[in-house]
C-alpha cells in the first residue's frame, strides 16, 4: 500500500469516527432526539430473535468477511516495499494489449546506472507504453560522492538504453538516497 | 506520519482480523442455539445503558475526538519525502538521508558534538535549519561546511541558513 492509499484510508476512517461520534454525542447531549433510548432498541433485538437461526449466520459471515479485509490488509501492508515491478503496454491491432515484464531491460539499465561514480546501488521500474515509457529511478549514492558526474552518467546512460530498446522515455523521475557510512 | 499510518493500520488489521474471528464463533454459537458469553454480555449492556447515560456519552466524546485528532493529522501538510533540486528538474534527493549527510559534514566541524539538520523548501530555495552542540565561535565554520556540502550535491539556491548552535553543558 502506497503513502498516499494509507493517508486516503485513514482520512475517510475519521470522517466516520467524527460523523458517528458526534452524532451519538448529540443525541446523548439532548440535541437529537432519542437520548433516553437504550443503545440497543427493541427493533434490532426482535430482528435477532425472530432471525434465528439465521441472523446467526449473518453475523457469522459479516465475520467472515472482516477477517478476510483485515487478512488483505496485513499482506498488503507487511508486503515489501521496493519489488515492486513495472509492466510495458503495448496496444494490439484489434481490441486487445500486450502487457510486457520489465525484469531484462530494467535489469541491463540498472547495471549501467551502477557504473556511475558514486551510485551504489540502482533501481529502475518502466510504466506506461513501450514506445514511450515512464522511467522511475531509485539510486542509492555513496555518502561521500558529489552527484554532479553521477547525474551525467545517468542522463547518458538513460539517453543510451532508449537508443538501444528503441524508445522515447515519456518521463524521467530520479530520487537519490544518501547511503549510510560503512563502518 | 507515514510511519504511525502504516503501523495503525496494521493494528487496524489485526483488529479486524480477531474481531471476525470472534464473531464467526459468536455466529455460529447464537445459530447453533446456544448464545456466547459474549453476546449474553453485550446484549444485557446494551438493551440497559441509554445514549445519555455519562459512559455513552464518555465513548461518543472520545471518539469524536479521536476522529478529530486524525483527521486534522492527515489533512495538514506533511513534510515532502524528497527534495526537488530545481523546479523544472526530474532530479530528487530523499530529504531525510540528505538531512543526515549534512548533519554528518557539521559534525565534521571542530568543536561540534551534536547536530541535527532540517532541510526545508520554499519555492526554488532550499533553507536548512542546523541545531547543535557546539562553540558558538564555530557558526563561520559550520556554514561553511554545510555550503560545501549542499555545493557537492549540486544543490539548488539557497536561502539563508539558520543555524542555532547551543553551549555544551559542562560537568561542575
Amino acid at each position: 500500500m502506497s503513502n498516499a492509499a494509507h493517508r486516503l484510508l485513514w482520512t475517510v476512517l475519521a470522517l466516520v469516527f467524527v460523523a458517528a461520534g458526534g452524532t451519538a454525542l448529540a443525541v446523548g447531549l439532548g440535541w437529537l432526539p432519542g437520548g433516553g433510548a437504550p443503545l440497543l432498541g427493541a427493533g434490532p433485538a426482535n430482528w435477532w430473535r425472530a432471525g434465528t437461526p439465521w441472523s446467526g449466520l449473518a453475523v457469522a459471515v459479516g465475520g467472515v468477511l472482516a477477517a478476510l479485509l483485515g487478512q488483505r490488509l496485513l499482506a498488503a501492508g507487511l508486503r515489501v516495499p521496493g519489488r515492486l515491478a513495472g509492466t510495458l503496454a503495448h496496444p494490439g491491432d484489434g481490441g486487445g494489449r500486450t502487457r510486457v515484464t520489465t525484469e531484462v531491460l530494467t535489469a541491463a539499465l540498472e547495471r549501467d546506472l551502477c557504473r556511475a561514480p558514486g551510485v551504489r546501488r540502482a533501481r529502475v521500474v518502466l510504466t506506461g507504453p513501450v514506445s514511450g515509457p515512464d522511467v522511475w529511478v531509485e539510486l542509492r549514492v555513496d555518502p561521500y560522492a558529489g552527484l554532479g558526474a553521477a547525474r551525467a552518467h545517468v542522463d547518458a546512460a538513460v539517453r543510451r538504453f532508449a537508443a538501444t530498446v528503441g524508445c522515447q522515455p515519456a518521463h524521467l523521475d530520479v530520487t537519490a538516497l544518501v547511503d549510510e557510512p560503512r563502518p | 506520519m507515514r510511519t504511525v499510518n502504516r503501523v495503525a493500520t496494521l493494528l487496524l488489521a489485526v483488529a479486524l482480523l480477531a474481531g471476525g474471528a470472534l464473531a464467526v464463533a459468536e455466529g455460529l454459537l447464537a445459530a447453533l442455539g446456544g448464545p456466547g458469553p459474549l453476546v449474553h454480555r453485550w446484549y444485557a449492556t446494551l438493551t440497559t445503558t441509554r445514549w445519555q447515560d455519562a459512559p455513552a456519552r464518555a465513548v461518543a466524546g472520545g471518539v469524536t475526538l479521536l476522529g478529530l485528532v486524525v483527521l486534522v493529522a492527515e489533512l495538514r501538510r506533511w513534510r515532502p519525502a524528497r527534495l526537488r533540486l530545481a523546479e523544472d528538474d526530474r532530479w530528487h534527493l530523499h530529504r531525510r538521508s540528505m538531512e543526515r549527510r549534512l548533519a554528518r559534514a557539521v559534525c565534521a566541524v571542530p568543536s561540534v558534538r551534536r547536530a541535527r539538520v532540517r532541510l526545508r523548501r520554499r519555492g526554488d530555495v532550499w533553507r536548512p535549519r542546523v541545531t547543535a552542540t557546539a562553540d558558538p565561535a564555530a557558526r563561520a565554520d559550520v556554514e561553511f561546511a554545510l555550503h560545501r556540502e549542499l555545493d557537492r550535491l549540486a544543490a539548488p539556491r539557497r536561502g539563508r541558513i539558520d543555524v542555532r548552535l547551543l553551549p555544551a553543558r559542562r560537568a561542575t
